[in-house]
């Protein structure tokens, strides 16, 4: 026997939770976009997504974020350090390859030097992830060796229930365990069976990926330049991923007093790493995109023993010209070697 | 033969001629709807070239790729009417040499029937008359009177719904073939024109400062639309620029390549309606 | 938190050369000094900042000897160099850090060392030269070869003077051909030509080189030709930076994060870089 959350029941557990001091963020669609955003009642949601076109990162390392207000006068600046809301939060209906993003990011976030910005958002906020049952053409979880029903940066995961009547429950972190005390009087012991997970084809072979990336004669590889021709240097892949975690420190305001800002940054735009002498590292596309690649499947690795890369998909669904990570790792897992 | 042979054999014909150093045109993409630009070099890859009614991307955004020209040799390109349009606009702004580009021209018609179109250099177009008549998707046409139907407070409210989604990732400008400067005024910092920052009055400033940099200047092909990853309706603004230019200037671009910039331009009898 | 600067009130400032200037700095707030003064180490870097304009890195040009004050010289080029070009004493600036590694100058003890620096990377080395001087016991013999491109380029000019007189210090002045004054007494000529006359013994000598790109790659020829191996040389990278703590994903070489990692190098960890991302 197991628990079970009915769909009927979804009204009253957001009641619950927002009783409960949460704010209740699902997969919604509004003004033509799919993306978490709060909701009030599960009418708001929106399930059928296979995986809303924003990723939950938006609302842990956000587009645009404030980090210091400042005032100026002569001889005096006053400045105030600001920190992001305490509210608690409950994100209801991720999915695996979203939630493992965050998981991904940790480290990062944490390393050696504690970025409260986001792990404060972390801290307040309960993941709760529903486990897929259908996948696309640009899915690729099992890819990077995560899985429709990964459990990774969850703290409760839910299986659909084959009747579609609702979902099996099971908390994964004692944030969860706490989370679902909140809500025990609406759960039920049943033993329906769940939904099967969907079949997401394996599209290439990382460890082999890996293993080319991590040989430093392919960093000088003519395949680079190939595989980079129609990059039109957007940064849409990089701001839709659920891992990119680049960032632009900027200063906004008049004369007198404004707000320093961390804004989302892309590795893909030419002046991401350009000197302020006109010399830029990374001065063409290949050489940009060969710095995500290898960001993400070889130097990430190195550094937290993780691949940057959660199998989500967006970097090829929403490319204008067709590019993104799979169609690059498909390339050189069957380069010749 | 189909078209998509045709022009697989006239892509190899110029690439072993030497005639071109490079064709730019479609392959297969990584989904069965989908297709990608595809760079040929060589007459065998020529023959990956595909073309059909999933060919919409409008190819003519490379050529103004930083360094691809510069060796004054030719490149060759497939187009539809919108792509050739674009190569009018970027040769009457001199950023395009007509000797430089070899058109292998196509249309779609009804959304599935491809057809050649005649010639091979800009100057075999003549698409004056097609542009003007050409009207934008029913779909966009009927959301562009919806919109022109509004209240000033209601148009606002749409735009700030559908700006506030803005990520500034710049995927606008990036396909666009008429977003061809170097460093564009949002890479400017001294002094900074245009926040960097991603918020509603920020994305504002950004679509703003785009939209009139296109007022007529643009081809109308749509990729910003398509490009957009947060579905923000750009064509609905180029839409509307366009038009105020077309009204106001009697002034389409790309009809020709002998145009002279509308914004570059002055006539006598220009409407002044702006000056207090 | 992360990313809050420390408020600094500029002491002086100090024309250098064209567009160069140092600042001295003090702490606004003893707390901030006090953690200063327990973390800095020659060779770290911090960010520079001015509300309104933003940061720019650069490293800490005073010794680790000397914590009183923080010192730092930069041309003015961009947007935030050009502001802090401008302010007056007593105005307010804005530091974040000691970041980064450092110079493991308690392994130079014992041995020779030789400084080498081009034009404006006479600062970071100036640091790890002082950190030393100020303990010239624990050291052999000095020599600092210093070039620049014409005689106003040089920077730190009292400074030099002072090590001239020195009769523990060896200083070999260059400036570029057509760089000197009719009044120039020291050498002309570019600086590996200079270093390989100089000829310093490699025999128990550490190396410190900093200065653009080019000079280094020629320089490092010049000393492994004198005999110096590239695990004896220690150089400091710089790249455009915006957090300097490992986050925001811009200025790692390779797989090395020049803020975190870096940056000082020996030239044998530079070498095997690829060299194509520097």
């Amino acid at each position: 026997m197991t628990r079970i959350l009915l769909r009927n029941k979804l009204d009253d557990c957001i009641a619950a939770w927002q009783k409960a001091g949460f704010s209740v963020l699902a997969p919604v669609r509004r003004h033509e976009m799919s993306s978490f955003g709060e909701v009030q009642k599960a009418s708001d949601m929106a399930f059928d997504l296979v995986l809303p076109e924003r990723t939950i990162k938006d609302h842990f390392f956000p587009q645009t974020e404030p980090l210091i207000k400042y005032k100026i006068s002569k001889h005096q600046i006053d400045s105030e350090t600001m920190t992001p809301p305490d509210q608690k939060r409950v994100f209801f209906g991720v999915r695996p390859c979203d939630a493992s993003g965050l998981a991904i990011d940790d480290p990062l976030f944490g390393w050696d030097y504690k970025d409260d910005y986001w792990f404060k958002r972390r801290e307040n906020s309960v993941i709760v992830t529903i486990v897929c049952t259908e996948a696309d053409d640009f899915c690729m979880c099992t890819s990077v060796k995560l899985s429709p029903d990964s459990a990774k940066g969850a703290d409760v995961l839910l299986r659909p229930l084959l009747n579609g009547a609702g979902w099996q429950v099971e908390a994964v972190s004692e944030r969860g365990t706490a989370l679902l005390e909140t809500i025990s009087p609406l759960l039920q012991e049943n033993s329906e069976p769940t939904a099967p997970l969907p079949q997401v084809a394996e599209k290439f072979d990382v460890e082999k990926v890996m293993e080319w990336l991590a040989d430093p004669a392919s960093f000088e590889s003519q395949f680079w330049k190939d595989i980079a021709l129609r990059c039109v240097g957007c940064g849409s892949c990089t701001f839709l991923c659920p891992t990119c975690h680049c960032f632009d420190i900027q200063d906004e305001g008049d004369t007198y007093q404004g707000i320093r800002r961390k804004n989302w940054d892309s590795c893909s735009f030419a002046n991401f790493t350009m000197h302020t002498s006109g010399h830029n590292p990374r001065n063409t596309q290949s050489t940009r995109w060969r710095q995500r690649i290898m960001h993400k499947f070889n130097y990430y690795r190195g550094k937290f023993g993780v691949n940057s890369c959660s199998g989500c998909g967006r970097c090829t669904r929403q490319c204008p010209v067709d590019m993104g990570i799979t169609e690059t790792l498909q390339a050189i897992s069957t380069l010749p070697r | 033969m189909g078209i998509q042979e045709q022009y697989r054999s006239e892509a190899a014909a110029l690439l072993s001629s030497g005639e071109v150093k490079l064709v730019i045109g479609f392959g297969a993409g990584s989904t069965a709807d989908r297709r990608r630009p595809l760079f040929a070099r060589t007459p065998d890859e020529a023959q990956k070239f595909v073309l059909d009614a999933a060919c919409i991307a409008n190819l003519s955004t490379y050529l103004v790729t930083e360094g691809l020209l510069s060796d004054g040799k030719k490149v060759a390109v497939f187009l539809k009417p919108d792509g050739i349009r674009s190569i009018n606009i970027l040769i009457s702004e001199a950023q395009l040499k007509p000797e430089q580009v070899v058109i292998l021209g196509y249309a779609i018609e009804n959304g599935k029937e491809i057809t050649p179109l005649e010639g091979r250099n800009i100057s075999d177009f003549s698409i004056g008359e097609q542009i003007r008549s050409l009207t934008p998707p029913p779909h966009i046409l009927q959301e562009a009177e919806r919109i022109e139907e509004m209240s000033a407070t209601e148009r606002f409210e749409f735009w700030k719904e559908h700006f506030a989604k803005c990520i500034k990732c710049y995927a606008c400008r990036q396909v666009c073939p008429m977003c061809y400067c170097r460093r564009c005024i949002v890479d400017v910092n001294q002094p900074q024109w245009v926040s960097t920052s991603s918020h509603t009055l920020g994305n504002f400033e950004w679509n703003l400062v785009r939209a009139f940099h296109l007022a007529g200047r643009c081809a109308a092909c749509g990729a910003c639309d398509r490009a957009c990853p947060v579905n923000i309706p750009l064509r609905l603004v180029n839409y509307r620029m366009g038009k105020e230019v077309i009204d106001a200037f009697d002034y389409c671009a790309g009809e020709n390549s002998n145009q002279k910039p509308v914004l570059a331009s002055f006539k006598q009898d220009d409407p002044e309606t702006f000056i207090l | 938190m992360i990313y809050s600067p420390f408020p600094m009130r500029v002491v002086s400032k100090r024309a250098e050369a064209p567009g160069v200037n140092t600042l001295k700095l003090e702490f606004v707030k003893e707390e901030d000094h006090e953690f200063f003064k327990a973390n800095y180490k020659t060779g770290m870097f911090g960010l520079y900042g001015i509300f309104g304009e933003g940061e720019s890195t650069f490293c800490v040009a005073s010794p680790e000897t000397r914590k009183e004050y923080i010192e730092c010289t930069f041309r003015q080029s961009g947007r935030v160099t050009s502001t802090l070009a401008s302010v007056d004493a007593g105005d307010i600036v804005t530091f974040r850090g000691p970041y980064g590694n450092r110079f493991p100058i308690e392994q130079f003890e014992g041995k020779n060392l030789l400084f080498i620096a081009g034009g404006i990377a006479l600062p970071p080395t100036r640091s790890v030269i002082w950190s030393c001087l100020d303990q010239r016991e624990k050291y052999r013999d000095v020599t600092i070869v210093y070039g620049a491109r014409t005689v106003a380029d040089l920077v730190y000019k009292n400074e030099l003077d002072e090590w001239k007189k020195r009769d523990d210090v060896r200083l070999v002045l260059t400036v570029d051909p057509g760089g000197e004054t009719p009044d120039w007494q020291d050498h002309v000529g570019f600086v590996p030509t200079v270093l390989e006359q100089a000829a310093p013994s490699p025999e128990n000598t550490i190396a410190v080189l900093c200065g653009p790109p080019i000079m280094i790659k020629f320089t490092l020829a010049a000393l492994q030709k004198l005999g110096f191996t590239a695990e004896n040389v220690y150089t400091t990278l710089e790249n455009r930076m915006k957090c300097g703590v490992g986050k925001c994903g811009r200025c790692n070489v390779g797989s090395v994060y020049i803020c975190k990692e870096g940056p000082v190098f020996t030239a044998a960890e530079v070498q095997a870089m690829p060299q194509a991302d520097l």
